[in-house]
């Protein structure tokens, strides 16, 4: 009996072994070796033409913190200050989303059943249709002879084009656009996890509206705008795609930064050290993410990925 | 009560307004894909099919102007590639995503936590990190940038979104039929591919989708490690776009348009059936 119960065990070891082999090595050789090259090669010294010299060096860090002073490598604030720009871009889109996500998905989970599915369905559908077309048909409407300009002075309510494309404005506009459907669909999570007696017994116990939305209805929703302001704020930080067709030059993201240092510039340390600036700020507010869930210790939260499933 | 039906209908008109919001810059590529103004795409001239034309490569007047056309063929070859790309990616990453969910799913081992935040840690990476990681790891290790440097760069993080499609079938899944399997006798292979698999195929299928509309969009990690021959079609559409705003660029998108939606509607609805 024993004989046969090992056997089984020994079975049950190969089949995991065979479906895990092939993962493993993958994920570490092309995923985990990669980030950690990336993390040394933040720590060289780039090379003159190019390439890299492999001697250590803070200078990269410093370029960007403010401490690098030598001939070649020198501080520069700039750096920094595209850094923060681009943390006010990203936490300007997020804000943008929540307040034109938050209505819609109320509106949707107050629907019967199955016209609910059908809307969700139309409001994600956007997220299949290719990046690049969508951020062309923003050119198209910002553009100074484009569609809003057109139709603005058609109508004659301005005298000549606005300059929308190529500014903050145009930026924010497009970030918010892609990323609705990450927004959406946590928001819409916890909304239609909403108890309705409660907002009743608060309505009720004499609150008014506005107290009702921020004492019962804010906080019982509160997963879902931390959820989707993540899953919307850490694409935006790094994007550089959208700053570079809507951005034009006049609106640089530390995105843009490191596509030149790797592209145009080639300096590949300085650049790893740009995404690891980057990638730091991701991971920490994950933590800060993952204890405030932690602490609060509530069922059914999950990493924010889990809802919205997109980057 | 007034009060509350007054409150409904503003949110109704704002719900419509904000499909209007997702919907309207779409349209408009397409009714202007329609528009034969070569000069300022967004003022109506008239009706044409020529951009449609020009991009499947048939005579129109606008060869002429040469201005306006840029050669098919790469538009051609870069289609063919992201084909290439989408279709090796999704088989690849099916394979390994569902292999680690069923993993993760079914046995208990030490490294199970381990593997759970390996298959997120890519989907909260920002694309541009995992694409200069990528960058610097193929160039220092000799691979040469080229469809199979594109095709590994999908693979690590199309792994997760199918793990993830996958472990949610999973989760929903009825275990008893798997242990009742295995009390009447099969063993693990049999009841592996009579039981689990048939019924995680929609998960398996799912996952595959996703992978495929996915890879086939991914323009921020391609551009990256994609050499000079081998861009793909987002690539190629963004490298049109940086030269200047063309009117075929809108026949091209609204093609493109017109099978995501097909793609994501069969999925979608595959999806709402089989629940």
């Amino acid at each position: 009996m024993s004989g046969t119960e090992q056997h089984a065990k020994r079975r049950t070891k190969i089949l995991l072994a065979a479906l895990l082999v092939g993962p493993t090595l993958f994920l570490v050789v092309f995923f985990l070796i990669p980030l950690t090259i990336m993390l040394v090669y933040s720590w060289l010294t780039p090379g003159v033409y190019g390439g890299v010299e492999w001697t250590f060096s803070h200078l990269n860090y410093g370029r960007i913190l403010g401490w690098a002073n030598t001939r070649y490598e020198k501080f520069d604030p700039t750096y920094l200050a595209i850094f923060f720009q681009s943390v006010r871009l990203a936490a300007t889109t997020v804000l943008a989303s929540l307040i034109v996500c938050y209505p819609a998905a109320f509106w949707v989970a107050r629907m019967p059943e199955k016209r609910r599915q059908f809307f969700i369905f139309l409001i994600t559908l956007p997220f299949f249709i290719s990046l690049i077309v969508r951020l062309f048909a923003w050119v198209l409407i910002l553009r100074p002879t484009g569609f809003l300009n057109q139709a603005l002075m058609g109508l004659g309510l301005i005298g000549q084009p606005l300059e929308i494309i190529y500014t903050d404005v145009a930026v924010i506009i497009g970030m918010t656009y892609v990323f609705i459907p990450f927004m959406f669909l946590p928001l819409y999570a916890s909304i239609e996890k909403l108890d309705e007696s409660l907002i009743e017994a608060s309505q009720d116990l004499g609150a008014n509206r506005i107290q009702t939305f921020l004492r019962v209805v804010l906080p019982q929703t509160l997963p879902g705008i931390i959820g989707g302001s993540i899953i919307v704020f850490i694409p935006s930080l790094g994007n550089f795609i959208v700053p570079s067709v809507l951005g034009g030059a006049k609106v640089v993201m530390t995105g843009n930064l490191i596509e030149q240092q790797f592209l145009s510039a080639r300096n590949w340390p300085f650049g790893a050290a740009l995404g690891m600036i980057v990638m730091t700020a991701v991971l920490v507010l994950l933590l800060l993410y993952v204890r405030a869930v932690s602490r609060e210790d509530r069922q059914g939260v999950t990493l924010p990925v889990a809802h919205g499933g997109a980057k | 009560m007034r009060r509350t039906s007054w409150a409904r209908a503003i949110l109704s008109a704002y719900g419509w307004l904000f499909l209007a919001f997702i919907y309207a810059p779409i349209l408009l590529i397409v009714v202007f894909s329609f528009n034969s103004n070569p000069v300022n795409m967004m003022i109506w001239q008239e009706f044409t099919l020529d951009w449609y034309r020009t991009i499947f490569g048939f005579p129109t007047k606008l060869n002429e102007l040469t201005l306006y056309v840029e050669s098919t063929d790469q538009l051609y070859k870069a289609v063919f590639n992201s084909l290439r790309v989408a279709v090796t990616t999704t088989l690849i990453s099916t394979v390994l995503g569902t292999a680690v969910a069923l993993a993760v799913a079914r046995f208990r081992f030490r490294l199970r936590s381990f593997f759970r935040a390996l298959m997120f840690m890519p989907m909260i990476m920002p694309d541009i990190i995992l694409g200069i990681a990528l960058l610097i790891f193929f160039v220092s290790f000799g691979f040469g940038l080229g469809l199979h440097t594109i095709i590994i760069g999908h693979t690590t993080f199309l792994t997760s979104y199918v793990f993830i499609v996958v472990s949610a079938r999973l989760a929903d899944m009825d275990q008893s039929l798997e242990e009742a399997s295995a009390d009447l006798g099969a063993d693990g292979w049999t009841t592996f591919r009579r039981v689990t698999l048939p019924m995680i195929a929609p998960g398996v299928v799912g996952g595959a989708m996703l992978a495929f509309i996915i890879s086939m969009d991914d323009l921020v990690i391609t551009y990256f490690i994609s050499g000079v021959d081998s861009t793909t079609l987002p690539v190629h559409i963004y490298g049109m776009l940086r030269r200047g705003i063309k009117p075929e660029i809108n026949a091209i998108a609204t093609v493109m348009l017109v099978f995501s939606f097909a793609v994501a509607s069969i999925g979608l609805y595959l999806r709402s059936r089989k629940r």
